[in-house]
C-alpha cells in the first residue's frame, strides 16, 4: 500500500514540468528591418559605414554602427510609419551628414507560442515603401540611391533594403 | 499442510471458510477539487461528474463528464477556454481487500473527447529590442468556436469506502492527445478535461472524487483451499 502511494506521489510531481515556458532566443520573433550599404560603382560592392548614428524620430536613445556594411533597425509595432535620422560620420562635425528615412508599411500579428506570444510582421507599402529626405542643415543628401530587395519583412535572415552611397 | 486462500489458520474442514460476498452496483459522484476551485479561483468555473459500474470482481466501467470555463493569464497571452468533455473507459482493481472491505487501488484507461471554444482576450507582441518603449499589449477579444480534441488517458488511483456506501477517490492521469482541432493563428493551450497542453501532446491531470455506491446485486463465492484445487486437478487429469 505504502509503495503504491509513493509511486503515485512521484508520478504526480511530473505535473510541474513546464518545458515550454521560456521563449528560446533562437525562435524567430518580431523581425528588424535589415539594410545593406553598397558603393555607387558600376558593379557595386559592400561598403562599410563610419560612425553611422541612427535615431528614431522623437527619441533620444540612438544606435551607433561603425565598420559594418549591414545594419538592423526595429520598426514600430503600434504604428504603420517609422522614421529614422541617419547621420554618417557622426563623430566628425566637419564631415557629418544627416538624412531621414521614413518607412510605410502594414502589419500582421502572428502567433508564435505560449512562451513567446505573438510577433509582428511588416509589409512595406507597394507604392511608397519609404521616403528619403534631407535634413534642413544644407549638408546635401548622402544616400545617393536605394532599392527594396524584399518588401516582406518576416525574418532577419535576408536583406530588405539596399542603400548606395 | 498447504496454505489456505486467505492466509488465516484453518482446521482441515471443508466448510470452515465463510463465503465472500461481493456487491455489484453503480457508483456516482463528483470531483470535489474542481468544485472547490470554482469557489477560490476567480478564473475558474468547473464541474465534473464521475461514475463507475462494476462488471466483474476486478473490472469496472468508468466515465467522467465535465464542463469547464477557465481564464488563463500567461505572460504573453490571456485567453478563456469554455467547453464540455466526456471520458469513458475501464478501471482494474489490483488491490486484494481483506475481510469485507471494499477499497480499490486501480489502474485504468480512458478515451476522452472535448468540444470547446477559445477566446483570445489580449496578447503581447514579443520584441527583442525595446527601443520605442511601446505598450505592446493588444486587446483583441476574438472568439474561436467549434474546436475539439480527443485523447487517451492512463489513470492510477485509489478509492476507499470511508463510511457505509460513501467512497473517496483520488487519481492521477497521464494524457496523450490523439486529435486536436486548433484555432487559426492561435493554439489550444488549455483543453477542458485534458488540462494544460505542453509541447509534444502530453498532459497530466488529477481527480479527487466523492461518490455514493448504489448496490444492485450481490455475488457470493467460496474461496477454494489450494489443497482442494490440487485434488480437483488430479481428478480431471
Amino acid at each position: 500500500m505504502k509503495k503504491i502511494f509513493y509511486c503515485l506521489l512521484l508520478l504526480a510531481s511530473f505535473s510541474s514540468c513546464e518545458k515550454d515556458d521560456i521563449c528560446d532566443a533562437a525562435t524567430a520573433t518580431t523581425p528588424r528591418i535589415i539594410i545593406e550599404f553598397y558603393s555607387t560603382d558600376a558593379t557595386p560592392v559592400l561598403k562599410k559605414v563610419t560612425n553611422l548614428k541612427v535615431t528614431g524620430d522623437g527619441m533620444t536613445d540612438y544606435f551607433l554602427f561603425n565598420d559594418v556594411s549591414k545594419i538592423e533597425l526595429p520598426l514600430k509595432t503600434t504604428s504603420d510609419v517609422t522614421k529614422f535620422s541617419l547621420i554618417m560620420n557622426s563623430t566628425d562635425t566637419a564631415t557629418q551628414n544627416e538624412d531621414f528615412i521614413e518607412f510605410n508599411y502594414t502589419r500582421n500579428d502572428v502567433f508564435v507560442s505560449r512562451a513567446c506570444g505573438f510577433k509582428t510582421l511588416f509589409y512595406l507599402d507597394a507604392t511608397t515603401p519609404y521616403s528619403l529626405t534631407d535634413s534642413g542643415l544644407n549638408d546635401g543628401i548622402w544616400i545617393q540611391n536605394s532599392t527594396v530587395i524584399t518588401s516582406n519583412i518576416e525574418t532577419e535572415n535576408e536583406t530588405h533594403i539596399k542603400i548606395y552611397y | 499442510m498447504l496454505v489456505p486462500f486467505f492466509g488465516l489458520t484453518q482446521e482441515k474442514k471443508k466448510d470452515s471458510i465463510t463465503p465472500k460476498i461481493e456487491r455489484y452496483g453503480i457508483r456516482f459522484g463528483a470531483d470535489i477539487s474542481k468544485l472547490a476551485r470554482s469557489f477560490y479561483d476567480k478564473n475558474y468555473k468547473g464541474l465534473e461528474l464521475v461514475g463507475d459500474y462494476r462488471l466483474t470482481k476486478r473490472h469496472y466501467i468508468a466515465v467522467e463528464l465535465g464542463n469547464e470555463n477557465k481564464t488563463t493569464e500567461d505572460d504573453y497571452v490571456n485567453f478563456t477556454t469554455k467547453g464540455t468533455y466526456f471520458k469513458a473507459g475501464f478501471d482494474y482493481n489490483s488491490y486484494d481487500n481483506w475481510l469485507d472491505m471494499r477499497n480499490m487501488i486501480f489502474i485504468g484507461m480512458r478515451y476522452g473527447a472535448s468540444s470547446f471554444s477559445q477566446t483570445l482576450n489580449s496578447y503581447d507582441i514579443y520584441n527583442t529590442t525595446h527601443y520605442f518603449n511601446e505598450n505592446s499589449t493588444v486587446v483583441l477579444g476574438e472568439k474561436y468556436n467549434g474546436l475539439s480534441a480527443q485523447w487517451i488517458e492512463v489513470a492510477f488511483g485509489m478509492k476507499a469506502e470511508v463510511i457505509h456506501n460513501i467512497y473517496v477517490g483520488f487519481s492521477v492521469r497521464f494524457n496523450k492527445l490523439m486529435s486536436n482541432k486548433k484555432p487559426d493563428n492561435f493554439d489550444n493551450l488549455y483543453i477542458p478535461g485534458f488540462n494544460r497542453t505542453y509541447n509534444g501532446n502530453f498532459g497530466v491531470g488529477f481527480n479527487y472524487s466523492v461518490s455514493y455506491f448504489l448496490p444492485l446485486y450481490k455475488k457470493s463465492f467460496k474461496p477454494v483451499k489450494k489443497e482442494e484445487a490440487v485434488k480437483k486437478d488430479k481428478k480431471t487429469n
